[in-house]
């Protein structure tokens, strides 16, 4: 195998990563940014939409059915708990939803291993999926690649949401003039429920994509809660443009580092996010700027 | 008057019968406390391992005329604790030996601290050297030590063509036992003549999910064979990966420093054939004794009964007879009475050494391929190819 070879590897291996965390990252932050809620229940969410496709793959259905079906199912998960858990604590402290969701993470976990058991899980992925293509000397698998389309399909169509539509418009300014938005007519209630639903369905996207990539078990998300924050605050809290240059920065960071390093792979992510916080502490592109 | 002389005769009866103590009783258990990891990542290799304790203690029944009372308490992993649970259950419960542990981190964190806890702890799963000879109150009789399985996996490679001429990447898991499995294969390999492409081995964090990297890096080299040392709920998990970069159809062979356990086996699917590894037992040990033993878990669990289970099965069997012996729940006489126990079970007959206080038995090598029709409805099998006896994988004592 070839510098050239490896080098493609490398770097599809580091999108496809920094793609998982990106579509992760931005529901968190979707979250946090337009309803104020840090939710440590995020990661359980993402392996709720894991769990849940693996389920529907299992009994038949077509994986690309499952990936529209699994995040909705996710999204329905989000809009319980943002009703019966997140909305009774709205007007007390932040503390008290950071411990809510804290809760409610290890709640979703047991669920999980209770239906599911502890063993790991594996999506069947149709025939064609499960090749490998020949790029430039290197074999790579073709899930891997879809993974970079959905995320790239994913993205395009939240942007274009949020900057074309009337509801995305008025959800990018409750985020930053959240009182004005409320004079205007618009429901707050609705901006809430709706962030919820949003964020958890993007958990679940990235927990179906993520099931045939890595491996399906019951503590998938609390490893991609720390570094989905580890995005985030490198990023910007509650700043999406911000997320996606954290991400994409981060997926390539930990595979260059697992290549070349390998033992300290992870301390070399920490220690870039320690670097960027002690020059800016508000993240690359500041906090709060939900566009 | 005697009316009088009645009621204080009762009253006196019943003060007496009060405090009695209560262990004169036949009926008080004998506590054993069971540590196992019961969530987090191996959660479902401790869940074996408590079935086969608990079997181990059903089966008994009693000892000492007295029943068996299991504690099970769950370690996360996490050495600290599982020393605060050793503590709970030593100090509140009353346990009088320790069973239990997967992970050597945790293994050796609880050996640390023995002597405060003074009672015997025997170990069913851990694999590192360091327990030879540790404290005269740890015992191993479990999983396959690092060493053994370093004998057993390169006399299989030495021993198969079509594992033997080739290079081999070592990739562990980063922690005690990963280190200690990586460090224990090369030296025995390199006297062997085997090939090793990378003695400063790679270490991966063990909570590592994408292994993309370092696949990408096994490829970027160009071997032939994988030595890997993960735990045994991972090992399915790099295989499925590896299978979908290619790996293993490339015709690069892996071989293993732990058992993976047969659930995982069975959702890694094809993706898990061709994986090479010495360990205690496998479902495919055709022996009355193995395929009474397998039958017994299915009836109970209706699971595919696994290494895990067995090896601690016969663990606590061991541990048993030790108690019995000793005759007493003493910790220093149940310590004394476990050195040179043994008991025969699903593999053989299954030793603990009086020099080191480290069992011996004997283990087989096993290839993971299509499984033929069996009661478990198992799809993968372990199948065994060789079998080594206990004098072969040593330590000499």
């Amino acid at each position: 195998m070839g510098g050239v070879s490896t080098a493609i590897d490398i770097t599809l291996n580091s999108l496809v990563l920094g793609g998982v965390f990106l579509i992760v990252a931005i529901g968190l932050n979707i979250i946090y940014g337009l309803s104020r809620v840090m939710n440590l229940a995020h990661g359980s969410l993402y392996a709720l939409g894991a769990y849940s496709g693996y389920t529907l793959v299992s009994t038949g259905l077509n994986f690309f059915v499952a990936l529209l079906l699994a995040p909705l199912l996710v999204g329905v998960a989000g809009l319980l708990i943002e009703r019966t858990v997140i909305a009774p604590m709205r007007s007390r402290s932040i503390v008290y939803t950071l411990i809510l969701t804290y809760g409610l993470m290890f709640f979703i976990d047991g669920l999980i291993k209770y239906t599911w058991g502890n063993e790991p899980r594996f999506i069947d992925l149709p025939a064609f999926m499960r090749e490998t293509l020949p790029i430039l000397g290197t074999h790579y698998p073709v899930f891997r690649l879809m993974t970079l389309l959905i995320t790239a399909v994913v993205m395009a169509g939240l942007m274009l949401f949020l900057s074309r539509t009337k509801t995305g418009m008025t959800l990018r300014a409750s985020s930053t003039i959240p009182e004005m938005v409320s004079c205007l007519g618009v429901n707050m209630k609705y901006v809430h429920i709706g962030a919820f639903v949003l964020g958890s369905v993007l958990a679940g996207i990235a927990g179906i994509i993520a099931g045939p990539l890595t491996t399906i078990d019951p503590i998938m998300g609390h490893e991609m809660l720390i570094s989905s924050f580890v995005v985030i605050v490198i990023g910007g809290l509650g700043s999406l443009r911000g997320a996606v240059i954290a991400a994409l920065l981060i997926g390539a960071v930990q595979t260059l580092a697992e290549f070349f390093i390998t033992d300290l792979a992870m301390v070399i992510v920490y220690m870039l996010m320690a670097i960027i916080l002690a020059i800016k502490p508000r993240g690359i592109l500041g906090e709060g700027k939900f566009e | 008057m005697m009316k009088r002389l009645i009621i204080v005769s009762l009253c006196m009866f019943l003060s007496f019968t009060m405090f009695v103590p209560q262990q004169a009783a036949a009926a008080d258990p004998v506590k054993i406390g069971v540590i196992v990891p019961l969530t987090g990542i191996v959660a479902q290799g401790g869940l074996e391992m408590k079935m086969g304790i608990e079997m181990a203690a059903e089966e008994k029944g009693t000892l000492l005329g007295r029943p068996i009372e299991l504690i099970v308490e769950d370690t996360q992993v996490k050495p600290p604790i599982a020393v605060t649970k050793a503590e709970k259950l030593v100090y509140k419960d009353g346990a009088v030996a320790l069973i239990g542990v997967f992970s050597s981190g945790v293994g050796l964190a609880l050996a640390k601290n023995i002597d405060k806890l003074n009672v015997p702890f025997l170990s069913t799963h851990v694999m590192t050297t360091a327990f030879y000879g540790l404290n005269p109150m740890v015992f191993r009789s479990g999983q396959l030590a690092n060493d053994q399985t370093a004998v057993g996996n390169v006399k299989g490679i030495m021993a198969r063509p079509d594992l033997k001429d080739r290079t081999y990447y070592v990739i562990v898991h980063d922690y005690a036992w990963g280190h200690d499995a990586g460090q224990r294969f090369i030296e025995l390999a390199k006297k062997n003549g085997i090939k090793i492409y990378n003695e400063d081995f790679d270490k991966a964090p063990i909570k590592t999910k994408d292994w993309s990297s370092y696949i990408s890096k096994i490829k970027a080299s160009g071997v032939d064979g994988v030595y890997m040392a993960f735990i045994t709920n991972v090992i399915p998990v790099f295989a499925k990966q590896a299978y979908d970069f290619g790996l293993q159809q490339a015709g690069v062979k892996m071989v293993s420093a732990a058992a993976p356990g047969p659930l995982e086996l069975e959702a890694g699917g094809e993706a898990c054939y061709g994986i090479f590894g010495a360990s205690d037992w496998s479902w495919d040990v055709n022996t009355p004794e193995s395929d009474k033993w397998e039958m017994a878990f299915w009836k109970k669990y209706k699971t595919i009964p696994s290494d895990a289970a067995a090896h601690s099965y016969v663990g606590a069997m061991n541990l048993f007879k030790g108690i019995e012996k000793a005759g007493s729940t003493d910790p220093k006489a149940i310590a004394d009475a476990l050195r040179g126990i043994s008991y025969d079970g699903p593999y053989g007959t299954v030793r603990i050494s009086a020099k080191d206080n480290c069992m011996r038995n004997s283990a087989v090598l096993t290839e993971t391929m299509a499984a033929p029709d069996n009661p478990f409805g198992a799809k993968v099998v372990m199948k065994v190819l060789q079998t080594f006896p206990a004098e072969e994988l040593g330590p000499p004592e």
